[in-house]
């Protein structure tokens, strides 16, 4: 009964086929993507891209010497700081940039500017502050994923319906309670989209900082295998940079589902 | 009881434009218990008018009295009925109409136990654990309705409360206001651009003129109470009938660029 029910709500007839084998469409789609990489790279038997299996095999490897884990545990630590940062300065400033008109008069010319210039033009000026290791990485983090979150979340306040805070305001609510009861709700579902984006961008810059300054961390890693020519190493590392930039959307994600499970489901980004 | 003292409103005009004077010298008295329709061509600043009232607006000149105490914002004796309604999308029925009383401090139980009083009141029992998304039109305006209910106000406000809504719907909740208002005999502010509404639920109505408005008349409304229930024959009988048709004459006079001549029409046509 369930499977029916299901299935009615998938609608398309490829997704009725991917559910009839037990499995959703995303898992086909990758399990197809497995078996192309794993044939055209025994067939063609090019250096540079050894069959999934190799590289699986060589995945394993690197895991069991406890490179990866030492090296992933860095990157991890480096992207929970740095988007931890980067969260709080780009939810204040841009709560203050979207509440009052003076704030955003003065910042935002400087916040576009930094949103539209490349974020790694700025990686000497952090490897002199910050030297060769976590700092910079961080710094970096920071600056590739603050200034998204500054903006949207500083629009998503300001297109609060002037009709809700009015209400707000015709039942006496003080500013700080119109804040918090009707401003913020209302315009959480805006500011989550930033956050994602932030997050997609957080992971760019955990592994730009650590390929280009840093001498730690997953990207450090990739550079050392690319320099041995070991293509499988390297295609192993990105398999688990992949891994880490689904997860960091994925709890994104959740902790979106939560707040905003109000919104009605065809509104709402899945 | 409420005094209205020469109260005049200017918009400023923007980008060079002209400033533009919504209200002009408005003197009016609503007594107590009284349920008054105001009802005037669109954009004649009756909405504006109510917005002073309800402390949402400053005025320029003039002065808005409340029991002799001049308004100078939003009071916890008045409340508001919005036309666009104003629910919080993410919050239950049950939240919404202890909104007022959540900013006001009332403790949870407390305000729950008065919030379930008012959506009885409204005919909304079993509906207080669901979201403002899952109901209708009416649904959600008899939400708005109890809210503002909910503050026990000495002043209703309502602005063009049923002026979204299809006819059936609004004929409805006309019979359960009526009904709601004679049970509690609240002093009414009500905005609408129906002759019909105006009459059916007016103790007196106030024909405001077009831009810069002002009073132009009040007309009694000498129908017989209570009407609830049997607001329908009271919408057939002849007086009704006639109040109905001089409120138009006086709105249709009042707009005669709006009003084609049959000599214009005949050009057309030939």
């Amino acid at each position: 009964m369930t499977v029916a029910a299901k299935q009615v709500r998938a609608g398309g007839f490829a997704r009725a086929r991917g559910l009839a084998l037990g499995i959703g469409p995303s898992v086909s789609a990758l399990i197809l993507l497995a078996v192309v990489w794993e044939l055209v790279g025994r067939v063609v038997g090019a250096a540079f891209l050894p069959p999934l299996s190799a590289v699986v095999g060589r995945l394993v490897e690197l895991v069991a010497e406890g490179t990866i884990l030492l090296n992933l545990a860095t990157s991890l630590t480096n992207l929970v700081l740095g988007f931890g940062i980067s969260l709080a300065i780009g939810l204040g400033l841009g709560m203050l940039m979207g509440g009052y008109r003076r704030v955003e008069a003065a910042l935002d010319i400087y916040v576009n500017a930094f949103l539209t210039a490349p974020s790694l033009v700025f990686a000497p000026i952090f490897f002199t502050l910050f030297g060769l290791g976590r700092g910079s990485v961080i710094a970096l983090i920071v600056m590739y994923s603050t200034f998204i979150m500054i903006i949207t979340t500083a629009s998503a306040i300001r297109s609060v319906s002037p009709s809700l805070s009015e209400m707000g305001r015709s039942f006496c609510a003080t500013d700080l309670q119109l804040f918090r009861k009707v401003i913020l709700p209302a315009a959480t579902p805006l500011i989550m989209a930033g956050v994602r984006l932030g997050a997609g961008r957080a992971v760019k810059g955990m592994i730009n900082g650590e390929m280009f300054i840093a001498v730690v961390g997953l990207g450090k890693l990739m550079i050392d295998e690319g320099r041995q020519f070991d293509a499988e190493g390297v295609l192993a590392i990105l398999i688990v940079i992949v891994l880490v930039a689904f997860g960091a959307a994925k709890a994104v994600q959740i902790v979106d589902a939560r707040l905003t499970s109000w919104m009605p489901s065809t509104v709402r980004a899945e | 009881m409420i005094k209205l003292i020469g109260v005049r409103k200017i918009f400023p005009g923007r980008n060079g434009k002209e400033d533009v004077e919504a209200l002009h010298d408005i003197n009016l008295a609503i007594n107590e218990n009284e349920f008054l329709t105001i009802i005037g061509p669109s954009g004649c600043g009756k909405t504006t008018l109510l917005r002073a009232i309800a402390g949402l607006v400053p005025i320029d000149a003039g002065e808005v009295l409340i029991d002799g105490t001049p308004v100078r914002g939003p009071g916890p004796e008045r409340a508001m009925v919005f036309q666009n309604i104003a629910l919080l999308p993410w919050d239950t029925v049950l939240a919404n109409v202890a909104f007022g009383l959540e900013l006001r401090g009332v403790p949870k139980d407390e305000r729950e136990e008065r919030a379930h009083k008012f959506i009885r009141l409204v005919g909304l029992e079993g509906w207080e654990q669901r979201m403002p998304g899952e109901l209708s039109g009416g649904m959600q305006q008899r939400v708005g309705l109890a809210r503002a209910l909910a503050v026990e106000p000495k002043v209703l406000l309502m602005d063009e409360p049923f002026g979204s809504l299809d006819e059936q719907t609004r004929r409805l909740l006309q019979e359960e206001l009526v009904r709601i208002w004679e049970a509690t005999r609240t002093t009414v502010v009500f905005i609408t651009h129906s002759m019909e509404e105006a009459v059916l639920l007016g103790d007196r109505i106030v024909v405001m003129s077009v831009r810069p408005g002002s009073v132009v008349e009040i007309v009694p409304v000498p129908l017989p109470r209570p009407r609830g229930g049997r607001i329908d024959t009271v919408g057939w009988s002849t007086e009704f009938l006639a109040i109905t048709a001089h409120l138009w004459t006086r709105l249709r006079d009042m707009q005669p660029d709006l009003v084609r001549s049959k000599e214009a029409l005949a050009g057309v046509s030939s």
